[in-house]
């Protein structure tokens, strides 16, 4: 097998075309052989070439008149339905290649997305992205938040069923408050972003008690989640 | 190392199969190969092919080059050379310059299929390696129960932010920022909103230094 990748145009050195062409012949027959064999199947090859006056053939003469009967015996319709030459083939290619990439851009523009999702969750700024990267990843939190609440659902309602207890919303907030403040600390720790560790505390309820607190509290007003509500009672003492 | 998609090249024994379901996927592909081995030998070394195969379901694939019937036709009546004085020579002259443009677009497409392609296996890479750093980045099925409640409120305040900066972008008019030759409106795309943008009635004008997403901070 050749580690060179071939060029697909017209082998111009006569000699290396010559080469070429026994070898590829060769593998072509034994192609043609194996999947006769495999499939149980019948099948013929004719390769007329210059280097002969006299065409190749498999299986052979015989074997190749008979499928050539066979062929003929079948309605026109048949015969055409799946019959290609080389600029209907490397068309039919061109598609598939051209279908496939369509996939890759689309899944690897959601794969970039969700990179980008990760880093503006522990802090890249916002501020630099175009609408089309807002958009999708907008999208792709909404999924993961759909996720997200599907199993916490899932896990209260096993801990639910385990314990026999019904959750009092009240304790929720509670136990809620405490872990918001434990995530800051989580956060603070795991952070890769540029805020300066010493100025944690100070900084976490400066940035939010200048300006963005503002933003959160005016959300509310949509009727958003309690989740929200425990953004001011932890930060807004 | 990566997971392999397929189990790869093996080696089989070259009898009938057995298995209807293996021998079907069998014939496709390997007719699909047969087929595009014909095609490159034609376009290397410029010779004329016939390949008929009958389907396991009794259907007929034909390649051909320059075309099924007239090789057919040539093997029946046993003439030995090609007839350069054809009158459909020139017709044919002109078709194998498009099959080489076919060919050279062919090429070029494949190309950008493996570009593609490598662009994904980086980015599976770096994905990978940020799931064992990260908790958050972790499927969402492998966290406990405070962490999803975490990564929601984080999530949650995202989308805000996202919702908030997206909703600036697209009523430019409405709101004061204070620096407009950012560019941005060089990146409207068509793409539906998927309802995330229409939701805040927020008064756009006090966001003007704030949107910005810290996380938690």
């Amino acid at each position: 097998m050749t580690r060179k990748k071939v060029k697909m145009a017209f082998i111009t050195n006569d000699s290396a075309r010559k080469a070429t062409f026994k070898k590829r012949k060769k593998g072509l027959m034994k192609k043609v052989s194996e999947l006769s064999t495999l499939c149980g199947i019948d099948s013929c090859a004719i390769v007329y070439s210059p280097y002969d006056s006299h065409p190749e053939v498999w299986p052979d003469g015989r074997g190749a008149h008979r499928v050539l009967a066979q062929f003929k015996r079948m309605p026109e319709m048949e015969q055409s339905k799946k019959m290609v030459n080389q600029e209907s083939f490397i068309r039919h290619r061109i598609t598939k290649a051209a279908d496939q990439l369509k996939k890759l851009h689309k899944d690897n523009r959601e794969k970039e997305i969700t990179h980008l999702m990760y880093q503006c969750l522990t802090g890249k700024e916002l501020q630099g992205l175009g609408v089309a990267e807002l958009n999708d990843m907008g999208w792709l939190v909404d999924q993961n938040l759909k996720e997200i609440y599907k199993r916490i659902e899932g896990l209260k309602k096993a801990a639910g069923e385990r314990d026999g207890v019904e959750e009092k919303p009240a304790a929720v907030v509670d136990g809620s408050m405490q872990r918001a403040a434990l995530q800051q600390q989580w956060f603070t720790d795991e952070w890769m972003g540029n805020i300066n560790p010493s100025d944690n505390e100070q900084g976490v309820g400066g940035s939010f008690a200048h300006g963005a607190g503002d933003e959160i509290i005016m959300q509310f007003n949509d009727g958003s989640n309690h989740a929200a509500a425990m953004w001011s009672n932890v930060f807004f003492p | 190392m990566a997971k392999k998609p397929s189990m790869g090249r093996q080696k089989i024994k070259i009898e009938k199969i057995e298995v209807k379901n293996h021998l079907q996927v069998t014939f496709s592909k390997r007719r699909s190969g047969l087929f595009k081995k014909a095609s490159e030998l034609c376009t290397l070394c410029g010779v004329e092919i016939a390949i008929i195969v009958f389907s396991p379901a009794g259907k007929v694939f034909s390649f051909g080059h320059p075309n099924v019937e007239s090789i057919i036709d040539r093997f029946l009546a046993r003439s030995t050379g090609p007839n350069s004085h054809d009158p459909f020579y020139l017709v044919e002259a002109q078709r194998n310059a498009s099959v080489r443009e076919l060919n050279l677009q062919l090429g070029q497409i494949i190309n950008e299929v493996e570009v593609e392609r490598k662009r994904g296996e980086n980015l599976d890479n770096m994905r990978k390696t940020n799931e064992s750093h990260y908790w958050w980045e972790a499927p969402v099925s492998k966290l406990g129960l405070d962490e999803l409640e975490q990564l929601r409120d984080a999530m949650e305040e995202l989308k805000k932010n996202v919702t908030q900066h997206a909703n600036k972008l697209m009523n430019p008019s409405s709101v004061f920022v204070p620096n407009r030759a950012s560019g941005v409106f060089d990146q409207y795309e068509s793409k539906p909103s998927h309802g995330i943008v229409s939701s805040s009635h927020v008064n756009a004008a006090v966001n003007s230094n704030f949107g910005y997403c810290h996380g938690f901070f």
